[in-house]
């Protein structure tokens, strides 16, 4: 399943209706990409891994709020 | 933050159209990863030959095959202790919940992942910002903390708007009662007959539970949060405002809250869960303003996808229109009415507690009641068993309160007969969590049974 926002005919990304996005959502998408890239790694000490999945699923949610991106993390530890 | 009335303004206040069109985008990725890796919706799916690629409108959400409770009760029979419908194992969730048991059911377990919980939790914080909790309250959760999973969404969704959380678990209701009033509650959270126990217990200590810094009163677990006599009732008793909510162990978390207008009803969360309304016999959709069963499909539990979960819930869904808040999301009208398996036919008429209760609360001399269904002979006969508050002092009283009582009962009833007696002091069941206070003692109790396909 398409993991995070899609991007449209012209140079940002969009959301889940194919808009595209607000400067802070950008902002916001590129934190929660950030955080999904880390918390699939396998290498990171465990106070980093469980700290990076928790936060993880909190900006999961408000991703997931705003309409940005609508995926299940348990791929990601979360 | 604080000054903003809502706690997602993007979609609290979307177009109609916009909602929709968001709710079809998610229903097709859950009908997918669904479908991937859920074992039960794996199968289920196959049977119906539907898949996401067919869900081109909304109107295409009845192609996809219902959810039923039996169905989860199976599969945990048929794939012990978790069934079939979670997507993983336990090793993938941080948390395990149990439904309440209070249907004397097979309890349900519920599986939640990091973000299921954090969602949860989200859910709650739409409805607490949308009540007028903010991060200076304080709030004092008197639940039982326990593997049922009551407030606790609540609690964790309180931490996350960042208010200050007592949890008030494991505790007497004295003890409770003092912590509210001491600590300087300013919400408390609490099912609606434990809203009134508590106020008894402070009147019973001398408290000024009015006078104190409660200003919110939130209410869920039971249908009386939006029976107006009861929510009266406890408005009085607490000199607060009282705010209905109500979720289900099967979502995790609540799917409806109601704002500061208090419209007669309560919003849906509608960008996160998609509410259906259908008649339960032919499960046509009703339309606006028709009661029917609410069917559910969550989007926002990982661990445990549900579609089209048929919930026994009778519902009346109104327009969002009929509240002024600004909200374009839907509203139930007078919240959940009641459970299509609590209704009882006694000499053909319908009795549900809801409708038993609103004529109870009244009467606020009425401390506890008792509804209770028996055969004598070769008929049916109902009971309401009453406890009054300061009943000694009060006998003088209660042969006007019963005659009342019969009156208004017979006349909500088609005219049959309630038999109202009263009770000795302290014999009638209290409760903390779910009330259960229709008894049906007949050899065969004869529930609405609702016939749905598996």
């Amino acid at each position: 399943m398409r993991a995070t926002a899609g991007y449209g005919a012209g140079a940002g990304p969009t959301d889940l209706l194919g808009r595209p996005v607000e400067d802070a959502d950008a902002e916001l998408l590129e934190v929660y990409a950030r955080l999904r890239h880390l918390a699939g790694r396998d290498d990171l000490p465990p106070c980093v891994t469980a700290n990076v999945r928790h936060a993880l699923g909190f900006v999961g949610v408000a991703v997931t709020d705003l309409g940005l991106v609508f995926e299940h993390l348990l791929d990601r530890g979360t | 933050m604080a000054d903003q009335p809502y706690w997602n303004p993007r979609t609290e206040t979307m177009a109609r159209e916009e909602l929709e069109a968001l709710q079809l985008a998610k229903l097709r990725r859950v009908v997918a990863y669904a479908g991937e890796r859920s074992p039960h919706y794996r199968a289920a799916l196959a049977k119906a030959g539907v898949g996401p690629q067919d869900l081109s409108t909304m109107a295409d959400l009845r192609r996809l095959p219902f959810t039923t409770r039996q169905e989860w009760m199976e599969g945990q029979d048929l794939r012990p202790p978790y069934g079939t419908l979670p997507v993983a194992g336990p090793e993938a969730a941080i948390r395990l919940h149990t439904t309440s048991g209070t249907t004397g059911r097979t309890p349900l377990r519920a599986l939640d992942s990091r973000k299921d919980w954090a969602w949860a939790a989200d859910m709650w914080c739409y409805g607490m910002w949308a009540m007028g909790v903010r991060p200076h309250d304080l709030a004092y959760l008197a639940f039982g903390y326990g593997s049922f999973i009551g407030f606790w969404g609540l609690h964790y969704g309180l931490e996350k708007l960042g208010a200050l959380v007592v949890p008030g678990g494991a505790q007497t209701t004295e003890s409770r009662v003092r912590q509210i009033v001491e600590f300087g509650a300013t919400v408390v959270a609490t099912t609606p007959t434990y809203a009134l126990r508590l106020a008894q217990c402070s009147r019973d200590l001398g408290l000024d539970l009015p006078g104190s810094a409660v200003r919110t009163v939130v209410l869920s677990g039971e249908p009386a949060g939006s029976i107006p006599e009861t929510k009266r009732l406890i408005e009085d008793q607490w000199g607060a405002r009282a705010y209905d909510t109500a979720g289900m162990t099967e979502i995790a978390t609540i799917f409806m809250f109601e704002c500061l207008h208090q419209p007669g009803g309560a919003h849906i969360i509608e960008d996160h869960v998609l509410e259906e309304v259908v008649d339960p016999v032919t499960d046509e959709p009703v339309p606006y303003g028709e009661m029917g069963e609410r069917v559910v499909t969550s989007f926002g539990r990982s661990m445990i996808p549900l579609i089209r979960y048929r919930t026994s819930d009778l519902v009346v869904k109104v327009p969002a229109s009929r509240c002024s808040c600004g909200r374009t999301f839907d509203i139930y009208e007078g919240g959940v009415l009641g459970r299509a398996d609590d209704m009882r036919l006694v000499r053909g008429t319908n009795v549900y507690p809801r409708a038993v209760e609103s004529i109870v609360r009244a009467r606020p001399e009425i401390d506890e009641f008792q509804v209770r269904i028996v055969t004598e002979g070769i008929r049916d006969e109902i009971y309401l068993r009453c406890e009054l508050h300061d009943q000694a002092a009060r006998a003088a009283e209660w042969p006007a309160i019963q005659a009342w009582l019969a009156d208004a009962l017979a006349g909500a009833h088609e005219g049959l007969r309630f038999r109202v007696e009263l009770a000795e002091p302290g014999s009638l069941p209290r409760f903390e969590l779910k009330a259960k206070r229709l008894v049906d003692l007949r050899a065969a109790s004869r529930p609405l049974t609702l016939e749905v396909a598996p």
